[in-house]
């Protein structure tokens, strides 16, 4: 299983638009990468400029040391000679052939005996639990059923790397969950490189083990999943992942020692970095602070219940502090009352300061009430 | 008794109810009662078959029945002409799939040049009478030997055209074929336009060969709309009269719809309604057939999606040879026929292309006062043209008129009370027309309303008749743009206007009709147009003294009166593409959009 390098890939449309942006990146054999962003990010195009299908305007792609493309070698190696397996959004399964004709057809391409066909047709299609539907139609089964067929053609010649483009995102909730629980017990029992591209930050999350978070072409931070929530690179990461998402306070910081006094109209609050680091004498900040975190407590910060939201395992509660909206997460089966008043505190060192000019990441720390 | 009544009354308080049942009346005497006259018709004594029969007119026989189907006349009048029919028919087809299918294919995945050009023209024969082609095929390949003069093929290279190049079986074919070429284009054109590229880039990361990938995946793939454009060109070609017709007749080749233009206007009309008959079961059959494999397990309804990215052929050294082909296929059946037929009307004497034969004469000249046909006064002089091409402008116009209202108002009442039998009833009672080859039809008319009917007066001969049949044949295109506009509009925008208390005149003058007007225009247009170049529906019907300008250029061809029915074959081409391209230009409707029907 090789290595997939991206160096300086950049891909224009037409004239100046411009969808991948000097793109550097490396996923490693046997990695699940997802590549994660809002919708017209360039995920999906650069998905596409490893298989080949979409042509880099610039930049070079290894798989290990073999050069697949590069503008200034000249090398375009076709989508067919990379060894690549691509699972397509809308399955792009063929209406005219059965099941098991679709899954067979690539084998036949690549000149396998007969025989060698029929037992490896046979094995995948055991494995995705799709025996019984062999000689259907793919107009003749439910959308998770073609789901799986398209998940078997495309790893029935056993690609090198499997490349997905938002593979869920056409199945209703509960069958999305069932594949996502499939996906990654694929994943563990193939052994392939895997690169997934999808909108849906809590799939990215639970699947991978890498995300990589693009915006407008370009990668904002390459990380594991869970170090990606925990330590956002900037304002836009720590905003994208997780839900109710994370909340931004605008604040005015004055240095006090190592830590920082941040103050607005309606709280004090002092910011102790867990590392120590450079900070200004004075700065505007943007305080992250995930909803999690905030403690409903007998005594802190007095807020106003604006809305409480029971799912049951937790409750979602927006508390009102003058004119600041904070979104709090209580677990356990809890209602609270609209309007009634509650006092919340700060709890953790997950907190992160940002610099409000730059929206860039500062550091981690914990927060105090200051009376 | 009263719940009864209660519920009578809440019933046609709807104007929705009220219109269907007038459709269901109507439409019951129009189109299901005369399939039940002409099957009576086969059996009865014609007058004009008093002396073969030798029975009083009325009564019953089995004659027509066994002289089509027992008698050594069987294989003339029936077998020949049936056999005929199927295999220009089926090789028409081939010829369409061919020429539409490559052009399509050349036009959508090709770096051929001068595409948009190349498609307007192509679709040209489309927007023409279905003869076009046929005439000008005569134009240029008849020969001494049939028509007593040769053409222009001949004057061009000094080669005598055989015989079965230029008359019956191999020009039918091809020219039927190209006149419905534009057809396999568009449906063709369609799907490989629409198709989802993912289907042939999964093909490719499966490492498949081109040709591999043609053959397996995008012929398959395309292979519906191939169905489905066999079905339109082989319904239509099996109902074409003019080409046959014209191209047939010379050589006395005959096919089922010039058997029964010939039985009807001869001494045995009785075999002519046979033949409407078999006509009506075969194009039944051949519906049944179409209905069967759209039900069928490969369902194509996930082909289309998004496909921004298909793969242009290059076709390399061959670009501009294979440009250069289409554009010469291209002029072949747009623009040269038309070239034809005015260098045809300008000629002095037939068959001899000279310049010092060239005359205006039969555009423009005066009357001679001789007895000799071409001695009569120029076709813009000619009072009598004048007064069929007013006919054709009048007829067309009703059509359209009764066709587009009636169809608009059908498409209303039968999405609104859509599910209901009722609503079911009365749309598949619109759609017979579409059935009925348009020969049969009018045999269908011929046999009903040549007599008294209940209150209606015997209607042989009169514009009535013609704008009858006109208005219920076209009534299919109508009344299924009607329902397909409807279907798109929410009742809700009508419901809102109920709620308010507007009344049902002002709800269709004020919201619905302003707001469907593009497509209501369309429901206009393409009756008037169809009414405007039809033939085999009308040439029954008429007489000598309500022709119209189609009918007078089959007199003028069957007299053999080349530079006149060149002349009128013109001016009918001239005033379909004036009229098309004005209303285009005024409502930006068309009529290649309404392709399909």
């Amino acid at each position: 299983m090789p290595t997939i390098k991206l160096i300086d890939v950049t891909k224009k449309f037409g004239k100046g638009s411009l969808a991948v942006d000097h793109l550097n990146m490396e996923i490693k054999d046997g990695e699940f990468v997802s590549l994660l962003g809002p919708s017209g990010c360039g995920k999906t195009t650069t998905l596409r400029m490893i298989a080949g299908l979409e042509t880099p305007t610039e930049g070079e792609i290894y798989f290990d040391d073999e050069c697949v493309f590069s503008d200034e070698k000249g090398v375009n190696l076709s989508p067919d000679k990379r060894n690549v397996g691509f699972l397509f959004q809308n399955y792009a399964l063929w209406p005219h052939m059965t099941v098991y004709n679709n899954i067979s057809f690539g084998l036949e391409n690549m000149k396998w005996p007969k025989e060698k066909i029929d037992a490896r047709v046979k094995e995948i299609c055991e494995t995705m639990r799709i025996s019984e539907y062999m000689n259907r139609y793919p107009a003749e089964l439910s959308g998770g059923q073609q789901q799986r067929v398209a998940i078997a053609r495309t790893l029935a010649p056993n690609p090198r790397v499997l490349l997905m483009d938002e593979p869920l995102s056409n199945l209703d909730a509960k069958l999305r969950n069932d594949m996502r629980t499939e996906l990654k017990r694929l994943h563990k029992n193939s052994g392939s490189t895997f690169v997934y591209v999808t909108h849906d930050q809590s799939e990215a999350m639970t699947l991978s083990t890498k995300v990589a978070l693009i915006r407008n072409g370009l990668l904002q931070q390459y990380c594991p999943p869970l170090q990606l929530y925990g330590e956002p690179n900037n304002v836009f990461c720590a905003d994208f992942m997780g839900n109710p998402s994370m909340n931004f306070v605008e604040m005015h910081g004055v240095r006090k020692g190592d830590d920082v006094l941040l103050e607005n109209k309606e709280f004090k609050l002092l910011f102790k970095p867990n590392d120590p680091i450079d900070i200004k004498e004075e700065n505007d900040y943007v305080l992250g602070i995930r909803p999690e975190f905030i403690k409903i407590a007998d005594k802190g910060i007095r807020s106003s219940v604006i809305s409480s939201l029971p799912s049951g395992m937790e409750t979602t509660l927006s508390l009102g502090v003058g004119d600041i909206v904070l979104s709090a997460v209580v677990f356990g089966s809890i209602d609270f009352a609209m309007e009634s008043t509650e006092y919340f505190d700060f709890e953790g060192n997950g907190y992160v300061l940002f610099d409000k000019e730059s929206q860039e990441k500062l550091t981690l720390g914990s927060l105090k009430i200051v009376e | 008794m009263k719940k009864r009544w209660n519920r009578i009354k809440t019933f046609f308080s709807k104007p929705y109810n009220v219109l269907l049942i007038l459709f269901l009346v109507v439409l019951s005497f129009l189109v299901v009662f005369p399939l039940i006259s002409i099957i009576k018709d086969t059996f009865i004594v014609h007058s004009s078959e008093k002396s073969r029969i030798h029975q009083a007119v009325g009564t019953f026989t089995d004659y027509h029945w066994k002289r089509l189907f027992a008698s050594e006349f069987s294989k003339s009048l029936l077998w020949d002409p049936l056999k005929n029919s199927l295999k220009t028919s089926a090789l028409s087809c081939v010829v369409s799939i061919l020429i539409g299918g490559t052009f399509a294919w050349l036009v959508s995945r090709s770096d051929m040049r001068w595409k948009k050009l190349l498609t307007k023209l192509f679709i040209f024969p489309y927007i023409m009478p279905s003869w076009t082609l046929a005439l000008a095929w005569k134009n240029f390949f008849k020969n001494i030997a049939v028509t007593g003069s040769n053409g222009i093929f001949y004057s061009l290279t000094g080669i005598q055209v055989p015989t079965w190049f230029a008359y019956g079986e191999f020009p039918i074919i091809i020219v039927t074929g190209m006149h419905y070429a534009p057809f396999a284009y568009i449906l063709i054109g369609g799907i490989l336009h629409n198709m989802d590229a993912n289907l042939e880039e999964a093909a490719i990361i499966l490492k498949t060969k081109r040709l591999r990938m043609f053959t397996r995946i995008t012929i398959p793939i395309v292979m519906p709309a191939v169905l489905s454009t066999i079905i339109l060109v082989f319904s239509g070609a099996m109902a074409s009269f003019a080409t046959p017709q014209f191209l047939g007749l010379p050589v006395r080749y005959y096919v089922l719809t010039t058997e029964l233009y010939a039985s009807i206007n001869g001494t045995n009309p009785g075999v002519g309604y046979i033949l409407a008959l078999l006509m009506i079961f075969i194009s039944i059959v051949i519906m049944f057939i179409n209905q069967r494999m759209i039900g069928n397990r490969k369902s194509y309804a996930t082909v289309t999606g998004k496909s921004a990215n298909i793969s242009i052929f290059h076709l390399g050294i061959w670009r501009t040879p294979i440009s250069i082909m289409a554009f010469l296929l291209v002029m072949c059946m747009s623009v040269i026929p038309l070239v034809t037929f005015a260098l045809e009307s300008l000629l002095s004497y037939t068959g001899v292309y000279d310049f010092s034969n060239l005359t205006l004469s039969f555009w423009i000249g005066q009357a001679q006062g001789h007895d000799t046909w071409q001695s009569e006064p120029g076709i813009l002089r000619n009072s009598e043209v004048y007064r069929t091409l007013w006919n054709s402008i009048k007829l067309s116009f009703t059509c359209s008129m009764g066709a587009g209202t009636l169809g608009f108002l059908a498409g209303y009442s039968i999405v609104r009370r859509r599910g209901s039998l009722l609503s079911q009833t009365v749309e598949n009672l619109t759609f017979i027309p579409y059935l009925i080859p348009s020969m049969a039809f009018s045999a269908i008319y011929l046999s009903m309303f040549a007599t008294r009917r209940g209150i209606i007066p015997s209607l042989y001969g009169t514009f009535a008749i013609l704008a009858l049949i006109g208005t219920v044949k076209y009534l299919p295109m109508a009344s299924r743009s009607g329902v397909n506009s409807m279907l798109q509009l929410s009742p809700e925008i009508e419901e809102a206007g109920i709620i308010m208390g507007v009344p049902w005149v002002k709800r269709m003058t004020r919201i619905i009709i302003p707001i469907e007007k593009t497509t209501i225009v369309s429901g206009y247009l393409l009756p008037f147009i169809s009414a405007m170049r039809e033939l085999s529906l009308f040439v029954i019907l008429v007489t000598a003294n309500n022709r119209v300008l189609t009918t007078l250029l089959l007199f003028y061809d069957e007299k053999g009166y080349t530079q006149f029915s060149n002349a009128v074959n013109l001016l009918i081409i001239i005033v379909v593409l004036i009229i098309n391209f004005t209303v285009e230009r005024i409502t930006g409707a068309s009529i290649e959009k309404g392709v399909g029907g």
